[in-house]
């Protein structure tokens, strides 16, 4: 099969999978009980029957589920047109337009810096192995990955902002908020430090991991001895031999959770008050924000099907067997 | 090897660049040749949803239409109703006209002289466009029409007397006209955001950042009740009360509006913040399944629930002293009536009321006495009805699972099984009402000032889906007198009735209400001093107006 036709099958997939999570992604939010006009007014104020009334007609939800909601909802994703959010009162394309920006910010500098700092770990660890080094690189990223994400942002939170006076909260002071954030870059950099050690500590440690078992795997092959044999130095064994084809797994798993980690951010954005894609999410479940919701987890599963996609594609590159099968 | 070590060099250089740089202004910084500008940071945990009083649903919207509007009428720190935008006011001897004398030269934080015509144009706006102005609307049910007498009286005409009519218009916001004319239906109306108002407030918004919540207000220096003595108010939303503490003790901030119970005592500790527990108007209470039995559904309960005894032997073993040390710290009091003892300063509390004494003993005499028997697991039972009741509590408030184990571990002492359960606070909403399907809910309230909303909730009307009652408590005789304190405009008179009603309700026990909490906050005593303490809370405008730098 050519790598055209192999990225074919794999759109196609993707495509399919998108529909299926279209499917699951309505009749998920149907099922949850409760009444989202009580859920958007709270408990403590006084709105009559008759104005709930009214507010169910406006958000369509005294229509039946199937097939009305069902179709107006299909309707609408069709178009692109991803609703109005019931407690923001704004078009939920341009919510999410608005907070992806921050998030990938966010996301984009953690994953950086755990990517690199995980995988040089692991290699690390993998070369030494059965030294202190590997025993207390392995112990650290054991205990990272399976640290809370909400604890360990609430920890750094309190002793970086007591020893350090870094912020506790927001993208910006409150002073700089609605200035380019360009020009307010050392301020966002203060703002940006927690967080994004948060994020990085908690996945370099998986990272470290899968480094540290592959290359293992992959420096007990023949062709690792054979590469000794010809007098190579440590360095271009590891760097010309091992590291090329002990990069598979990662690629996969960093793809994989490129992903997920726009959810992953959820608790970091929610302890770090940051103003992100996370804390959307979370408002948008405390509040049965249904359309806001929908959109949410649709840019989520999206971003785990198109990470799939690019990892497949990098297959076709890093793998010979990909590209042969 | 190399790379690696030089990647945590990076790190280690970003972190220190970080921390070395400015610190955001605060207080201290920015030496001018003036006065350095006093800012206070207020952190709080929520962000309002408009702040266009037609459409406002959440208490931080009316926190800021405390700052930056005014209403006729206001609640005082003492629970007192006192002159707003009014100086004076009085009503006819057959209570059907409400007359207000404005007070002289008030003007809009624009530089505008607000005018009788423009209040008496909100206030018609109100009453004829009730489809609009949804939250205001309510406040004006029996309003017949507004009226300009001269330039500084507006008279108002009712179908009926009110008995409540300061409270009523201490709602009533009186917005800038101009900004809310142009709007043809009522969704226009709803829609608009109004995040720049034009108020006649103590505070006019500078800035309001909906996506980074934040706000900035600077004093209106034409307010009517003089200027605030602070240069800036910035009020900046944190999404978890951890994070909202820690601000507070690092001194990001400088006022937080929110302390949970657990970090009450250790914010105390904090060098240079004052903490304080002020009586708030939130009432946490054991909901009995009192829905009629014609209901529709038929109600699914245990049946024993509607023997008096049963309920009178669960309130007395339940110690009510003991829940406010361990669950609220301390920092509460055990409860009694719907009504909480803030209201008006304490009028509207039946403090008649006996309360049941705690004792294990006596609630099992009671039981004895009713004729429940002790089996052999040590569940009481009656003509074959075991005492096991399912005891549910919302998911999203952490303090009710520890207060239901108090609960089960009292009850177990007396034959009485029950089992708890947390649910979804929406599941809980349609499992009480319209369901009637649960035994002993575990839940709570945040009073309005008046008690005309408490008493209301308990009221057969509104135990139809979608209205206020969870109990289904069901009583004419209560019903009718809920109408009667509605119309009665002397005070005393009125207490009478309020308190009869609540001597009802602590007798027929659709609710035993376990605790009053406090309303906790904490500010930086070594930056600020002249916070007013009240059930209004240190973020009320009197404080606001009256806070100031220590230095």
């Amino acid at each position: 099969m050519s790598r055209r036709d192999y990225l074919l099958r794999k759109l196609l997939l993707s495509l399919i999978t998108v529909f299926v999570v279209v499917l699951i992604n309505f009749v998920l939010f149907r099922v949850l009980p409760g009444d989202p006009v009580r859920a958007v007014i709270g408990r403590n104020v006084r709105i009559t029957p008759e104005t709930q009334q009214t507010l169910r007609e406006q958000f369509g939800l005294d229509k039946p589920v199937f097939p009305d909601q069902f179709i107006n909802t299909l309707g609408q994703w069709a178009t692109g047109n991803l609703g109005i959010s019931w407690s923001l009162r704004k078009p939920v394309s341009e919510i999410l337009g608005a907070k992806l920006g921050n998030t990938l910010l966010l996301i984009g500098l953690g994953q950086f810096f755990a990517i690199i700092l995980g995988v040089a770990l692991g290699l690390i660890a993998g070369w030494k192995r059965k030294t202190a080094i590997d025993l207390g690189a392995l112990l650290f990223s054991l205990i990272a990955w399976a640290i809370p994400t909400f604890w360990l942002g609430i920890i750094l939170l309190a002793l970086g902002s007591t020893w350090f006076g870094l912020p506790t909260g927001g993208i910006v002071s409150p002073e700089n908020v609605g200035k380019p954030l360009y020009t307010v870059l050392p301020d966002l950099a203060r703002h940006l430090i927690l967080p994004t050690f948060t994020l990085t500590i908690l996945y370099m440690g998986e990272y470290m991991l899968i480094m540290r078992s592959s290359i293992l795997e992959v420096l007990s092959e023949d062709y690792i001895l054979t590469a000794k044999a010809k007098g190579l130095s440590h360095w271009q064994v590891l760097w010309r031999h091992a590291l090329k084809n002990a990069m598979l797994p990662i690629v996969t798993i960093i793809a994989l959770n490129l992903g997920f980690t726009v959810s992953g951010a959820i608790y970091i954005e929610t302890v770090f008050s940051y103003d992100g894609l996370g804390r959307l999410f979370q408002t948008a479940l405390n509040k049965q924000d249904y359309p806001l919701l929908q959109g949410a987890f649709l840019l989520l599963a999206f971003s785990v099907i198109i990470a799939n996609m690019l990892a497949d594609v990098l297959y076709t590159y890093l793998d010979p067997r990909v590209r042969a099968n | 090897m190399k790379r690696a070590w030089f990647f945590v060099l990076l790190i280690a250089a970003l972190i220190l660049a970080g921390c070395g740089g400015n610190p955001p202004a605060t207080t201290e910084s920015v030496p001018t040749e003036t006065r350095e500008p006093i800012i206070l940071r207020t952190g709080w945990l929520g962000f309002p949803d408009t702040l266009n009083p037609a459409y406002a649903f959440l208490s931080e919207a009316y926190s800021m239409f405390d700052l930056v509007y005014s209403a006729l009428v206001t609640e005082s720190p003492s629970g007192d109703y006192v002159g707003g935008l009014a100086e004076s006011w009085s009503v006819s001897a057959d209570g059907l006209t409400w007359t207000y004398k404005l007070r002289p030269g008030i003007k809009w934080s624009n530089g505008e002289i607000l005018t009788a015509e423009q209040v008496v144009w909100n206030l018609n706006q109100f009453i004829e466009n009730p489809d609009g102005w949804v939250t205001n609307s309510s406040y004006v049910i029996g309003f017949v029409e507004a009226r300009v007498v001269d330039s500084s009286t507006v008279e108002i005409l009712l179908e009926d007397t009110i008995s409540n009519m300061d409270y009523r218009m201490s709602f009533l916001y009186i917005v800038y006209p101009k900004d809310f004319e142009g709007f043809k239906t009522p969704e226009e109306l709803q829609n608009f955001t109004n995040f720049s108002p034009v108020g006649t407030g103590a505070f006019k918004i500078t800035r309001l950042d909906k996506d980074q919540q934040v706000i900035i207000l600077e004093p209106n220096t034409e307010y009517y009740g003089g200027v605030a003595k602070i240069d800036q108010l910035i009020y900046q939303t944190f999404e978890n009360s951890d994070a909202l503490v820690q601000a507070l003790k690092v001194g990001d901030i400088d006022f937080a509006t929110e302390v949970p119970d657990t970090a009450f005592e250790t914010v105390k500790g904090f060098a240079g913040v004052r903490a304080v527990s002020l009586p708030s108007r939130s009432l946490t209470e054991l909901i009995i399944n009192s829905a009629p039995s014609d209901h529709d559904p038929t109600p699914n309960r245990n049946p024993a629930l509607a023997d008096p005894a049963v309920r009178l032997a669960l309130e007395t073993a339940i110690n009510k002293a003991d829940l406010v040390d361990v669950i609220l710290q301390g920092n509460g009091k055990p409860g009694l009536s719907v009504i909480p003892p803030t209201l008006g300063g304490g009028f509207w509390f039946n403090s008649d009321i006996k309360p049941v004494e705690f004792s294990l003993d006596a609630a099992n005499r009671i039981l004895d006495d009713a004729g429940y028997t002790l089996a052999a697991d040590g569940v009481r039972e009656k003509d074959g009805v075991r005492l096991e009741l399912r005891l549910q509590f919302p998911s999203d408030e952490d303090t009710y699972p520890r207060t239901a184990d108090m609960l089960v571990s009292w009850f177990a002492k007396i034959g009485v099984k029950a089992t708890p359960e947390s649910v979804d606070p929406d599941s809980l909403v349609s499992i009480t009402n319209p369901e009637a399907d649960y035994d002993l809910v575990i839940w709570g309230w945040g009073s309005d000032p008046d008690p005309d909303f408490m008493l209301s909730v308990m009221t057969s009307e509104q135990y139809v889906e979608g209205g206020w009652s969870d109990c289904g408590y069901s009583n004419p005789e209560y019903d009718q007198l809920y109408l009667e304190q509605q119309s009665l405009i002397d005070r005393a008179e009125r207490q009478k009735v309020v308190w009869k009603m609540q001597e009802m309700l602590y007798n027929d026990r659709p609710y035993i209400v376990l605790y009053y909490s406090a309303n906790l906050q904490a500010y930086r005593s070594d930056r600020f001093s002249g916070f007013i303490e009240s059930p209004l809370g240190l973020d009320s405008v009197y404080s606001y107006l009256k806070v100031t730098s220590v230095r």
